[in-house]
């Protein structure tokens, strides 16, 4: 089905201890922790974290659900020829097709990694998947909706944001096609389904190993994104403002730490007042294309050393293209 | 690290899935996301339980493989947020996360129009108010639509640097980590109530204060009764 390299299974329980075991250790220390110590963890700082981490696990479930269940669909429903019947045969041309078919995809990032892992899997070119990856949580239309309510009487805010971040999805795509390489991806394995399983069964498995393996990975950063929030406070933000270079490097390491859903992410820019329109573009691009969350399920999705690679290029990229059309545009 | 085989995954998804549809099946959900989000959490909820069910039925049916392939040792993490609801149970943030964000006033949308801010509640002497809605009127250029109307405002108490308290509510677009604090200070607060305690506060409007704190013009209310009220289902606005 792929060419690609796929991790070698290793052999199951190998240390003894039934993973059933440990869940049912886990579930009961949990049962006594909420009876035995309702206030072991009132700090406020304990609480302020675990709301930011149960909120952006929360919100972003849905989305997750929904990409895991359209990745389920196209490994196990869509045939793999429709894929390449629909894309253009050279890569450098579906890249743009695949990228603006990103509009059709109404959710934030989290439901994008999981059906851009699916079509890599499907035998889309690498360089295609991720343009589209890059660009459906940016350009589809709830997102850009959510960018015009938020600067009223700005329009050209929103038709920044769709130039700059199809921009850095066609530019991150073409990038791959001349120096990306599938040795960086180590795809999560397809589901493993028995043999003359059904259709509904094998679909069912698929969606249950990517909704573990991306859930796991969510968590880790819904968790990261509510440390740095909890532990880097707003108010330093104010001065760095002025200063025109400084306030852009700050909002792209602000999107990337705070991993905003891409559909909220216009109205905390807005509330951004004291940054230029320009530094605010920045942020809003960074933000869908790069940060802790999407980072995390990239390197669930398509393995670390993809992650540790792509993500740095498509900062370096979201920046430098995000800054270009905001001088031109704003 | 064992990592989680079939059956322990069928049972992660369904302690997932129950805890999204615990959330989201009583107001506990406002304390983290949007209150449109309901219907995706519910349904997200009955996904999940329902995969981590028919996992667990078709298994006992015996219709899985032969041979077991472990799930990614990753996947453990999702009895964490299942953990942090149930043990943690944290509350909506509250004051200690407004102190934090000190930062810029809100930007007010464009001037609002002439239409006033509408008549007083049904069957009372004032008007009941938004802190948001508030906020934007209090910086609207002058005669102000506020002068010599009582108005009334619901939210916590946070600390102020220069007297007095905030009355404070986060304003919230998605979920809790894209909250913005709002606050209108009452300078006349009194000692006998806490941060993170719940107020009603009716007073009239006070032009914007200008305190060396915070260095910019913030929303005043002076206050004319404070008393403290149960926090509303709807802790964000």
């Amino acid at each position: 089905m792929t060419q690609l390299r796929l991790p070698v299974d290793e052999p199951a329980g190998r240390s003894g201890l039934r993973s059933t075991d440990l869940l049912a250790a886990v579930v009961a220390l949990l049962v006594v922790l909420h009876f035995a110590a309702p206030g072991l963890f009132d700090a406020p700082v304990v609480l302020a974290w675990s709301t930011v981490f149960v909120a952006v696990c929360l919100q972003a479930l849905p989305f997750l659900v929904l990409g895991v269940a359209l990745s389920a669909a196209i490994s196990t429903l869509v045939p793999a020829s429709f894929f390449t019947r629909a894309l253009p045969r050279r890569p450098a041309l579906a890249v743009p097709v695949a990228g603006v078919a990103g509009v059709v995809l109404p959710g934030c990032e989290c439901a994008s990694v999981p059906v851009a892992g699916s079509l890599v899997r499907r035998g889309v070119p690498p360089a295609a998947a991720l343009a589209f990856l890059l660009a459906a949580p940016a350009i589809n239309p709830v997102v850009l909706v959510a960018t015009a309510v938020a600067f009223p009487g700005q329009p050209e805010m929103v038709a920044a944001r769709f130039a700059a971040s199809l921009g850095v999805a066609l530019v991150m795509g073409w990038l791959w096609t001349l120096v990306g390489r599938t040795e960086w991806f180590r795809l999560a394995r397809p589901a493993p389904s028995a043999p003359g399983a059904g259709r509904a069964a094998v679909f069912r498995d698929a969606m249950q190993h990517d909704l573990v393996h991306a859930g796991g990975f969510l968590v880790v950063g819904g968790a990261a994104a509510a440390t740095l929030g909890v532990l880097v406070p707003r108010s330093w933000l104010e001065q760095v403002a002025a200063q025109p270079v400084l306030a852009v490097l700050v909002l792209a390491a602000l999107a990337v730490v705070l991993a905003i859903c891409s559909e909220a992410d216009a109205f905390v820019a807005a509330s951004l007042t004291s940054f230029s329109l320009t530094a605010r573009l920045v942020f809003l691009v960074v933000g869908p294309a790069v940060d802790v969350k999407l980072i995390a399920l990239q390197a669930g999705t398509f393995g670390r050393g993809f992650a540790l690679r792509f993500a740095p290029a498509t900062l370096v990229v979201a920046v430098g293209v995000a800054v270009l059309v905001g001088e031109v545009l704003l | 690290m064992t990592r989680p085989d079939r059956t322990t995954q069928h049972l992660l998804l369904l302690l997932l899935g129950v805890a999204v549809l615990l959330v989201a099946g009583t107001d506990r959900y406002l304390d983290y996301v949007q209150a449109g989000f309901r219907p995706l959490l519910l349904g997200a909820g009955v996904v999940v339980t329902g995969l981590g069910l028919t996992g667990l039925l078709r298994d006992r049916a015996g219709r899985a493989g032969g041979h077991e392939h472990p799930g990614p040792a990753v996947g453990w993490l999702l009895a964490a947020p299942v953990a942090v609801v149930l043990v943690v149970a944290p509350p909506a943030l509250g004051a200690w996360s407004a102190g934090r964000q000190a930062a810029a006033p809100l930007e007010v949308p464009a001037a609002p129009s002439s239409v006033g801010i509408g008549p007083d509640d049904a069957g009372a002497d004032h008007r009941t108010m938004t802190l948001f809605v508030y906020h934007v009127w209090s910086q609207a250029p002058e005669p102000s639509a506020l002068e010599g109307r009582r108005v009334r405002l619901v939210g916590f108490v946070s600390a102020r640097a220069a007297g007095g308290w905030y009355v404070t509510r986060f304003d919230i677009n998605c979920c809790a980590a894209d909250a913005t604090a709002i606050r209108v200070a009452v300078p006349g607060g009194g000692e006998e109530f806490a941060p993170d305690e719940w107020v009603e506060v009716i007073g009239t409007s006070t032009p914007p204060l200008v305190d060396p704190a915070v260095g910019y013009p913030e929303p005043a209310i002076d206050a004319e009764s404070v008393r403290a009220v149960p926090a509303p289902a709807e802790p964000y606005e």
